[in-house]
Formats: structure tokens, C-alpha cells, sequence
């Protein structure tokens, strides 16, 4: 017996190593890839939350509150802590709480949930610890079902009943959140932009332009366990975005929309109207606007569209979705589209089209010829070079007769019979483009195209503000520069420019030669309030002398007072601004985009506002009034200038009653033309149409000014195209055009200038003309 | 030598008449008897000592207790006390609003209640034991508790393996083992030599039958506990090798060889869980990785002996003890004491528990009597059974069930009976008689 209980004892000592030495082949096979795996384990284990940061606030110059972020919360259920609450049930154990049940009463009771629901949500993942069950739960809400939860809890302590006092609500917290507000729904929507339902990036405007500085660093909370077992919470802070301060003031702001919308509410509307506004002093915009409208609560509400008419949008835009995604097959057609595509699926591009459309900031991303405002830059520039003067004088007969040797061109003046002789200021005043090409004649491509950039024109305004377009392909430059381009240039046509680029070149003449870049944003401000960058005004360059700028304000001044800018005046104040008529491409559909770029007080300009309308909603030439768009200024400035403090002569402050500014309504979505990089609709079109070889207008093969933006894509296919066939078919001097065009191109001009005059000849006196 | 003359009186007294009654006549004169012989070293026992010359023999018998194996036993206690404490303490405050020291609390006040309950056993008489009137209720008032439980579980549609008396719980089962010691050791006793032979040996497997039956349908560990305990006193009671040896070389193969045959057999048939119960455990054995759901615990337990080391992370740095491994502080707590101690931690309680074996063992061998001494065997097969399936488990050596490392795991029922059982231990050193 002692023998075996000796065998006894020694197998199990040698079980007992035999296991010993298994733990020593765990530890040294695996130690360093298990102890990876526990921490691992332990850092996932760990409630370790975020806290998100608050996305900088918008405010205008007056500290009017644009957008904010509004904190809101998420209920998050924790099924795993709730299960684990109710205390260890393995070992066939009761319960020791009654949690899950009781916590998803209290829910299911407080926010009016289906009980069954809540009770899916927990039992469903029981291994989770993050289940987000309802969004967007306010403050007040938040605070009440926690309240709720307390007065609960006492009713379970103080109950008698055992199977109350085992009632416990664990495992519900919340999560913050925060949701961009924006009060005033569509007011300054293209300056302002959108922010992404997480607030981390921006769609439009500032909030995508200053996105960098408006998020801030999300902070966390760390969970960890202290000596005690005591579970002890670290906090990082979030820090929050920072705000900014725009230079927009959205009392003018509003003005400038209440008007634009007014137009297009009016009688004749149009394709599309827009309007800066800057301080010329410092190139503050205080206002953009266009019809182009849109709630920033609610951004991608394309309401005004039917659902037929997304489908049309769609058709075009699976064209060229069709094209580049089989590059190699021949492209479709339009009535080919449903044979490849669902009808949601090109719903689905028609709307995306669409916002595109109502997203699109006109202001900065569209280019267009600007007409007769040019001709200022053109005066400005020749008499800054001493060709001319104030007292140089030219003959208008009408027309000019351009010649090569071999063809002849024929550009007209707004007045086919010619002003006569006519002053520099007279040119300006009467609008006249005899006078104009003559000048442009003097100054030479070199002078010409070194005062067009000198004005900033074919280059980046650099205004804070996405999507600005790029014109540097929209300009001549020496080399291809004929002299028809020069003759039109001078007037303003076969170039394209942006608004912001005519009202920051404008806000330079009339602040005495000073180019300021264009800005948006005044400050940005720290999540305290406290300034931290000032964006003072960037001189970019100085442009014509101080002396030839009081030249041509005062001309400009003349022009609204007897000139073709009668319409812009305002009664009390002296205004100054140039007209612009000009005929869009192709020249043929006579269609035509009128604008009025104009300053006051002329004694002491505070504000430079340039509106355009794009294409009237009227048949042909009825469209090139530009007293639509000086009329518009008109309407605008009369209430701008007592708001600025500026009020009519004879007149202060007491006697001066305000029109009441009307807030605009959110949600008048009119998209016409396309965002960023989408297809510029307009500028498209013209392109195509002049690749076919239609042009009407005098310097026929040189009109190639309408180079779109680069990455056109949708609409414009043929842009780049037109310019090259431009290139190879005539060379890009006019000079080099086939003798057969000359006639071709003369008689059409004639056609044009004939019918440019009959416009003309109903409002005389206010309209000017361009070929 | 001392265990042989107990065989030789027993053979004697069963021979005459099956019965205790009749053994007690005639040891007292046996003694006398033997005494005047002056064996050596031997070993006797001193009941019924006259009361004619208490002085005297007071002084001459000069009684053994085992401190050795009372030392080990407390410190391998309050080592378990330290080691529930840190392992619990986190889900002692999870699940008790704060209170980090509930079940370390708990367990001192079962440990402390259990070392008096031993101390005190262990000044009484082992014989107690053998008598009708505790004998019989201790083992068949647990096998009916063990019927008690199946029929609550029963009532309440699932397994039950506690139950409540006068407000406390206890497990049956932990009753049950002591109660089959004592009436194996008993029965052994009385059959002397005749347990080999069969006639004689049958009645002994078939009282360890019916606890084994009864606790091994809801707790198979337990129930092979059970079986253990009885096939290790038979072991050492008889003169049978061939039935032992072979049994155990089929358990060693088993092990061996069950692993790449599973393996192999998941593999080709694609096997990815099972409706069985017990067939998932024996599945997430032999490949924990492939069925880490069912092996979890396994799993973590193995990660937690892993990242200790040599040294371990230090005591009460253990990061699985988090949340992480189920039953922390019970069944799993040897990987917490890997993870916190490390290799040398885990040899220190292997080595602890050798020794408690050892000094049972030696009790057993110099016990006055072959009841006695077969009450040893029955605690060191418990407790070696224990340690070793603990051990085995927490390792994974073989399939996870539920085995409580005695002393350290936090337990009520298992601590008190467990100590009670050393109590006995102690109680049966006390009788051994140094000369």
C-alpha cells in the first residue's frame, strides 16, 4: 500500500509538472503575441468616446449670426452593460437587476418608441456597446429623460415591492452632436455655402473655402480603471472651429436679393441675374447675390424641378457619362440614353445636375463677355500710355472698315449713322465703339492686353471663395491677338471675365487706381470670440494714376447723368457707371447679357455694385436693354446708400425713411448655369455653335474668346474642340481667313449691326451697343 | 508497518462478524498487548485510554499534528484570498456599486469559518467518522440533497447546482465527495483484505456509483472527480495494478490522440459548430482558434498565461482580469495568477500543493489505522484531482469544465468542505502517536 500511494503521489507530481511545463511552453511560444492581443483587447474594452468639436460660427459685419452649429444629441444604448447589469445568470442564477426590461420601458415610455423596437435594438446586438437608437434628441429632451430616470429610480427605492427595488435603467447615455443652423435660410446661400451633415467639410462659399479654419479637433474621453477599479474618465477637450467674420452685410445683402428677385418675379425675368457689391476702398464684398437661390437648411431640395424635367437634365448629362465610361464605343444620343440607363439611375444625374445648377456661385464661376463696361479700362489704359486725352477727339461715322489687303471687316457702332465727332468722355458717355476701336488701334495688342491684365482681367481675382473661374484661356494674348479681336476687345467683346473680376477692376478705378483683391471674410475669430487673423485688404497692384481715374469717374458720373446710363441714376445722389450690352455667342439666337456696373457717391465712392442679367426673357434683340440692369442698380443703390448712411442730397438722417429690407424666403432654388467645374452652360453653348461656323458678329474667325473653363465637362464638349478647329481652319489672325469668308462675314455683321441698331434706335438714349 | 496490523485486525473482525461493534472490543486489548512490545517507531492509537493512569499516559503520549501541512494549507488560503481580491476587484465593483472587496470579503469570511471548522475537526477523533450515526447521514443526506437539486432543476427548466439551506447556498456536490470519502474509507476499512476480492470489492464501486451518477448528469468534471477519488482509494487499498494502470494509460492516450484525429476531422467534413453541448466543448478544445466562440474563455485564460512571462506583469497588474475572462476569480483564477506572477507565480502554488500532498500522504502512510489512512487517500485524490483538471483546463490540456483550484478559487461550498477535509487530515495526524 505505501508503494502505491508513493506511485500515487508521484504521478500526480509528475502531472503537475508535466502542467507546469505547459505553461512555460505558452509563455515562451506565445508570450509577446498574446500580450499584443491583451492590450489590444484591453484598448477596444475601454469606453473611449469622442467628443465632437463645434464648427465655427458665420457672421456678417454686423455680427448678424449666418450659421451655427446647434448641439443636439444621440441616444446611444449600451446592450452589452445592460445584459451585464442584470448580474452573473450563467450558473442558472437569477437575476440580481431587472435592467434590460426596465431600461427599455423607460425609453419606449419617454420618447414614444415602439417597445418592441427598443427591445430588437438591445437584443440584437447583445454584444455591442454602441447602439445609436434615435438622432437629433434636443437639450430639453435630453434633460428630461434624465430627469425621468431619476424620478424612476427613487420610485424603485423607496417601492416595497422586491420586484421594483430590482428595477434599474443602465446602459443609455448620450452622445452630442451638433447640426449646422442656418437662420436665414437662402440670404448670401452662394457666399455662405453648406456644411456636410458631420460638419467636417463645406459645399460652396466660405464653408467650404474656409473649411480648415471652421473645424476644429474632435477631443475623447478615455476611459480607464484606477486602483481602486474605479472606472475614471480623462478629457480631452474638443476644440472647437473657428468663426469667421464676413465682410457681406446682409442688411445689403438682402437688399440686392430682394431686388434680383423681384426681377425675376417681374414681368420679363430672365435666364439668370446676378450682383456684387464691394467697398471699393478695400475690396470688401458687402453683398453677392443671383436668383440662383437656395435654402441652406435644406440644400438639395430640388422642388422647382419636375420630375420630368430631372429627366431631361439627366438625358444630356448620360450622354457624357455614357461617353467617358466607354470611351471606345460611339458616343449615344439622347433617345438611345434609356436603352443604357435606368430611368432612376438618369434621374439621379438630372438631379445632381440640378443642384449643381443651384449651387453654382454666378458671381464668381461663370464668364461671360462683358460688353461696354469694358470701355473704361480700354480709355483708362491709353490715356494712362499718353496716347489721348482728355481733349482727343474722334469721328464716329458708324462704322470701321477693318482690312488686311485681302478681307475686308465691317464693325459697327451702337449708332449705324455714326455720333460724329466725339471726345474721349463723349465715347464713354454715348458708349461709342468707333471711338473705342480707335483707341484700342492707338495703345496696339501689347498696351491693350498689359492694361486688361493690369485690371486683373485673365487672371484669378484670388477672391476667398471657391470655384473661381479660370480665364486665362478666356483672354487673347499678344500672339494670337488680331486686329479684329483688338477692335472687339475694346468694347468688350470676344473676351470672357467674371463679375468679381469687372467689380474689384471697376472698385480700382474708382478708389484712384488702387487694385484691392476682392475678399469675403473680414476675420476669423477663435472659438473664445477673439480675433486671431484680420484680413486686412491685399493691395495686389496699382493700376492707372489718380488723375486719369477722376477722369473717368467723372466721365462714368456723365454717363449716368446724360449718357446711355440714364436709367442707374438715383435721385439725391450723384452716381457714376458704364452700361454693357453684349450679344452672346452664338451671334445668330441674339441673345444677350446686359449689365451695369456703377459707384456712388461719385465725390467719395463707398460701394461698387455691378449687376448683370443674363439673357431677358424676350424674343431677340428686344433683350439688349441694358436699362434692365441699370434699372435693377438703380433700385438697389436707393436703398444701399441711406443704409450706408449716405443719404440724398438735402436730406439727413432723421428726415431719410428707410424702406424696410424684407427678408428673403428660403428655398427659391432657379438654377441655370452649373457649379465649379461642371459645364458652363451658357459659355458652352456659345462655343458649339461657333464651331459650326455661324458666327455673326464682325471678326468672325476671331471671336474665339469664348475659351470655357477648362474642365468643362458635361455640356460643353465642344469647347476645346471650337478653339482648335478655330486654330487649324483660319489661323488665328483674321488677316489669314480664306478670301471667300470676307463677304460671308461682312454681310453677316452687316445683319447683326442692323438689327443691334434697330434695338438701339427704341431706347436711344439709355441703350448702347455692341456690334 | 502500522497500516499492515490495522489489515490484519480488520481481516480478523470481518471474519468474525461484519460490523464496527465488534472491532472495538477487541482493539483496546490488542493494543495493550502490542504496547508492552515496544515497536519502535510505531505509530498507535491512543483512544480509550484508560482513565486509570491519565498523568501518565498523558506525558507518554506524546500526539503528532501535522503544522507542516496546516501551514501550507493557510498559506496557500490567504494566498488565494490575495489573488481573489485582485483578480474580483473590478467585477466586484462593476456588479456591486463600487464594493471592490465583495467576494475577497466573502471568501475571508468562508475561508476564516472554514480553518476553525478544520481545527476543530481536527481535534476530534477521526473515528467520529466511522460511527453509524454520522456516516450514514453525511453520505446519504448529500446523495439526497444531490436528488433534491435534479428535481429543482427540473421545476425550474434547467440546471441547478446550488442549494439553499437556512438562508445559505451550498453545492451538494462538495458534501457529496466528502461524504463518499468517509464511507469508502469506512467500507475499505472494514473489508481490510478481503477488497481483493471482488465479492468483497463491488459494494464499495457501487456506493461511489450512485453520487458519481447523480452528479456527473449536470456536472461531468465533478462526477469524474468523484470516479477519481474512489479508483484512487481502491488503488492504494488493493492489490490490483493491471486495472489501474491500464485505465489510466487509456486516459493519457486518449488526450494524446483525440487532438489530430478531431482536427483532422473537422477539417474534412468542415465543421464549424455543433447543436451539442458537449461536443462544442470537446471541439473548442481541440481547436480553440477555429471555434473561438465556444473556446472564449479558454482563449482568454491562455492569453492571460501567455502575457505573464517568467515574471509576470506584477501583482495586481493583470489586464484580462478586466472584464476580459470569465469566472476570474473562480475557476480561471491560476491564469490570473499566471499573467500577475508568471511562471514562477504558477510553480510556487504547483509546488504548495505537493507539499500538501506530500504531508498527506505521509499522514496516510503513518495513520493508526487503515480507516485513517484511507481517509487520507480519499482528501489527497480530491485535492489532486482538483488541482490537476484546474490546471489542465486553464492550460487547455483538456476540454474546458468547470474546476475549482481548492484553496484559491472564491467558492463557498467547495472552501468549507475542502478544509473540513483537511480538518479530517489533521485530525488523523493528531492520532498518530510519537514515541
Amino acid at each position: 500500500m505505501q508503494k502505491k500511494l508513493v506511485i500515487t503521489v508521484s504521478a500526480v507530481a509528475l502531472a503537475l509538472f508535466g502542467l507546469a511545463g505547459r505553461i512555460y511552453l505558452i509563455q515562451r511560444d506565445n508570450s509577446e503575441n498574446y500580450n499584443k492581443i491583451v492590450l489590444s483587447q484591453r484598448q477596444s474594452e475601454y469606453v473611449s468616446q469622442t467628443i465632437p468639436y463645434k464648427r465655427g460660427d458665420i457672421f456678417d459685419r454686423n455680427g448678424n449670426r449666418l450659421a451655427y452649429s446647434e448641439k443636439v444629441y444621440n441616444l446611444i444604448i449600451d446592450p452589452k452593460q445592460m445584459i451585464a447589469a442584470e448580474g452573473d445568470t450563467s450558473s442558472g442564477q437569477a437575476a440580481v437587476y431587472d435592467v434590460v426590461n426596465t431600461t427599455v420601458d423607460a425609453i419606449s415610455e419617454y420618447f414614444g418608441a415602439d417597445r418592441g423596437e427598443v427591445l430588437a435594438a438591445v437584443e440584437g446586438r447583445p454584444d455591442s456597446s454602441y447602439v445609436r437608437y434615435l438622432r437629433e434628441i434636443s437639450y430639453d429632451q435630453r434633460q428630461g429623460f434624465l430627469a425621468y430616470c431619476d424620478q424612476k429610480k427613487q420610485e424603485y427605492e423607496s417601492s416595497d415591492d422586491p420586484n421594483q427595488q430590482k428595477k434599474r435603467i443602465r446602459g443609455v447615455w448620450f452622445e452630442d452632436e451638433y447640426r449646422r443652423k442656418y437662420p436665414y435660410g437662402a440670404l448670401a446661400c452662394n457666399v455662405i455655402g453648406f456644411a456636410s451633415g458631420d460638419g467636417a467639410s463645406g459645399n460652396g462659399g466660405v464653408e467650404q473655402y474656409y473649411n480648415d479654419s471652421l473645424i476644429g479637433t474632435n477631443g475623447r474621453e478615455y476611459g480607464y480603471l484606477d486602483d481602486e477599479a474605479n472606472l475614471e474618465r480623462v478629457i480631452k477637450p474638443a476644440e472647437d472651429g473657428s468663426s469667421l467674420v464676413l465682410t457681406i452685410d446682409s442688411n445689403l445683402q438682402n437688399i440686392v436679393e430682394k431686388y434680383l428677385k423681384e426681377w425675376k418675379d417681374g414681368d420679363i425675368g430672365s435666364l439668370s441675374a446676378a450682383c456684387v457689391m464691394l467697398n471699393p476702398k478695400n475690396g470688401e464684398v458687402l453683398a453677392m447675390a443671383s436668383t440662383n437661390s437656395f435654402d441652406l437648411n435644406n440644400p438639395r431640395d430640388t422642388g422647382d424641378y419636375t420630375e420630368e424635367e430631372l429627366y431631361a437634365l439627366g438625358l444630356k448629362e448620360a450622354v457624357g457619362v455614357y461617353r467617358r465610361e466607354n470611351p471606345d464605343s460611339p458616343s449615344i444620343t439622347e433617345e438611345q440614353v434609356p436603352e443604357h440607363f435606368e430611368r432612376a439611375e438618369i434621374i439621379s444625374y438630372g438631379t445632381q445636375v440640378a443642384w449643381n445648377r443651384l449651387w453654382r456661385n454666378i458671381c464668381v464661376s461663370d464668364t461671360f463677355e462683358p460688353g461696354s463696361t469694358q470701355k473704361i479700362f480700354t480709355v483708362g489704359g491709353a490715356m494712362e500710355e499718353g496716347l489721348i486725352s482728355a481733349h482727343t477727339t474722334f469721328n464716329c461715322e458708324g462704322n470701321i472698315k477693318l482690312s488686311d489687303g485681302v478681307h475686308t471687316w465691317q464693325i459697327n457702332c451702337v449708332n449705324r449713322n455714326g455720333h460724329g465727332l466725339l471726345d474721349i468722355t463723349g465715347g464713354i458717355t454715348q458708349s461709342c465703339n468707333v471711338v473705342m476701336m480707335n483707341i484700342a488701334f492707338l495703345e496696339g495688342n501689347e498696351t491693350f492686353l498689359k492694361y486688361q491684365h493690369i485690371f486683373g482681367f485673365g487672371d484669378y481675382t484670388g477672391i476667398d471663395l471657391p470655384a473661381e473661374a479660370n480665364t486665362t484661356d478666356l483672354v487673347f494674348n499678344a500672339e494670337n491677338m488680331g486686329k479684329t479681336s483688338l477692335a472687339t476687345n475694346s468694347f468688350g467683346q470676344n473676351y470672357n471675365c467674371t463679375m468679381i473680376q469687372m467689380a474689384a477692376a471697376y472698385a480700382s478705378v474708382v478708389n484712384g487706381g488702387y487694385y484691392y483683391e476682392p475678399h469675403v471674410v473680414k476675420q476669423i475669430l477663435n472659438s473664445e470670440g477673439a480675433v486671431t487673423e484680420d484680413k486686412t485688404p491685399v493691395l495686389v497692384r496699382e493700376t492707372i494714376s489718380q488723375s486719369t481715374c477722376n477722369f473717368l469717374k467723372e466721365a462714368l458720373f456723365e454717363t449716368v447723368e446724360t449718357g446711355t446710363g440714364k436709367a442707374a441714376g438715383v435721385e439725391g445722389y450723384h452716381v457714376g457707371g458704364k452700361t454693357g450690352t453684349a450679344q452672346k455667342l452664338p451671334r445668330a439666337a441674339k441673345n444677350y447679357l446686359v449689365s451695369f456696373c456703377g459707384f456712388a457717391p461719385v465725390e467719395d465712392p463707398q460701394v461698387v455694385c455691378y449687376v448683370i442679367v443674363d439673357q431677358p426673357s424676350l424674343p431677340g434683340e428686344a433683350q439688349a436693354h441694358s436699362s434692365f440692369a441699370s434699372q435693377i442698380f438703380s433700385k438697389i443703390m436707393a436703398e444701399t446708400l441711406p443704409t450706408l448712411n449716405l443719404y440724398p442730397d438735402g436730406m439727413d438722417a432723421s428726415e431719410y425713411r428707410a424702406p424696410s429690407a424684407v427678408l428673403p424666403d428660403g428655398g427659391e432654388g432657379d438654377a441655370q448655369t452649373v457649379m465649379g467645374s461642371q459645364a458652363a452652360g451658357t459659355d458652352g453653348t456659345e462655343a458649339e455653335t461657333n464651331a459650326d461656323g455661324t458666327p455673326v458678329s464682325t471678326e468672325a474667325q476671331t471671336d474665339s474668346a469664348g475659351n470655357p473653363i477648362e474642365n468643362a465637362t458635361t455640356a460643353a464638349p465642344a469647347t476645346d474642340e471650337f478653339i482648335q478647329g478655330d486654330d487649324t481652319s483660319g489661323g488665328e489672325l483674321p488677316d489669314e481667313l480664306p478670301a471667300g469668308m470676307v463677304s460671308q462675314e461682312s454681310s453677316l455683321a452687316d445683319e447683326a449691326a442692323a438689327e443691334s441698331l434697330a434695338a438701339a434706335q427704341t431706347e436711344a438714349s439709355e441703350t448702347e451697343e455692341t456690334q | 508497518m502500522g497500516v499492515r496490523k490495522a489489515e490484519q485486525q480488520n481481516r480478523a473482525a470481518v471474519a468474525a462478524l461484519p460490523g464496527g461493534q465488534q472491532q472495538k472490543k477487541h482493539k483496546p486489548e490488542q493494543r495493550r498487548k502490542v504496547q508492552p512490545l515496544k515497536h519502535g517507531q510505531q505509530v498507535q492509537r491512543v483512544r480509550n485510554t484508560p482513565p486509570a493512569q491519565p498523568v501518565e499516559k498523558k506525558k507518554k503520549a506524546k500526539r503528532f499534528y501535522d503544522f507542516n501541512l496546516l501551514a501550507a494549507v493557510l498559506f496557500i488560503t490567504a494566498f488565494g484570498l490575495l489573488m481573489i481580491y485582485s483578480s474580483s476587484q473590478y467585477t466586484a465593483a462593476l456588479r456591486y456599486k463600487g464594493d471592490s472587496t465583495y467576494y475577497f470579503r466573502r471568501q475571508l469570511a468562508i475561508a476564516g469559518a472554514g480553518l476553525v471548522v478544520a481545527i476543530t475537526a481536527s481535534k476530534f477523533d477521526y473515528h467520529l467518522l466511522e460511527k453509524k450515526w454520522i456516516k450514514y447521514p453525511v453520505f446519504w443526506g448529500s446523495i439526497a440533497l444531490l436528488i433534491g437539486v435534479i428535481i429543482m432543476g427540473v421545476a425550474s427548466h434547467g440546471q441547478a447546482r446550488w442549494i439553499r439551506i437556512a438562508g445559505v447556498q451550498f453545492q451538494p456536490t462538495e458534501m457529496a465527495k466528502v461524504g463518499l470519502i468517509i464511507m469508502l474509507a469506512s467500507m475499505i476499512a472494514q473489508r481490510g483484505y478481503y477488497i481483493n476480492k471482488w465479492k468483497f470489492a463491488w459494494p464499495c464501486i457501487a456506493v461511489a456509483f450512485l453520487p458519481f451518477i447523480l452528479v456527473g448528469q449536470a456536472n461531468l468534471s465533478s462526477g469524474l472527480i468523484i470516479a477519481g477519488i474512489t479508483a484512487v482509494m481502491l488503488f492504494v487499498s488493493c492489490r490490483m495494478w493491471w486495472f489501474f494502470v491500464a485505465g489510466a494509460s487509456c486516459a493519457a492516450a486518449a488526450l494524446l490522440f483525440t487532438k489530430p484525429l478531431i482536427e483532422k476531422w473537422v477539417l474534412a467534413n468542415n465543421i464549424t459548430t455543433s447543436t451539442s453541448y458537449q461536443l462544442r466543448r470537446v471541439l473548442a478544445w481541440a481547436m480553440p482558434e477555429r471555434f473561438s466562440t465556444d473556446a472564449y474563455q479558454t482563449l482568454q485564460g491562455i492569453y492571460a498565461i501567455g502575457s505573464g512571462g517568467i515574471t509576470g506583469q506584477g501583482l495586481g497588474e493583470s489586464i484580462q482580469k478586466f472584464g476580459k475572462l470569465p469566472e476570474a476569480q473562480n475557476d480561471m483564477i491560476f491564469s490570473i495568477i499566471c499573467e500577475e506572477l508568471g511562471l514562477i507565480g504558477a510553480l510556487l502554488v504547483i509546488f504548495l500543493f505537493i507539499i500538501i500532498i506530500w504531508r498527506l500522504a505521509l499522514i496516510a502512510i503513518n495513520a493508526p489505522d487503515l480507516f485513517g489512512s484511507m481517509l487520507c487517500v480519499g482528501v489527497l485524490a480530491h485535492i489532486s484531482l482538483q488541482v490537476i483538471l484546474n490546471i489542465a483546463v486553464v492550460t487547455n490540456v483538456i476540454p474546458n469544465t468547470g474546476v475549482t483550484l481548492p484553496f484559491v478559487s472564491y467558492g463557498g461550498s467547495a472552501v468549507i468542505f475542502t478544509l473540513g477535509e483537511i480538518g479530517i487530515a489533521l485530525s488523523v495526524s493528531n492520532q498518530i502517536r510519537l514515541e
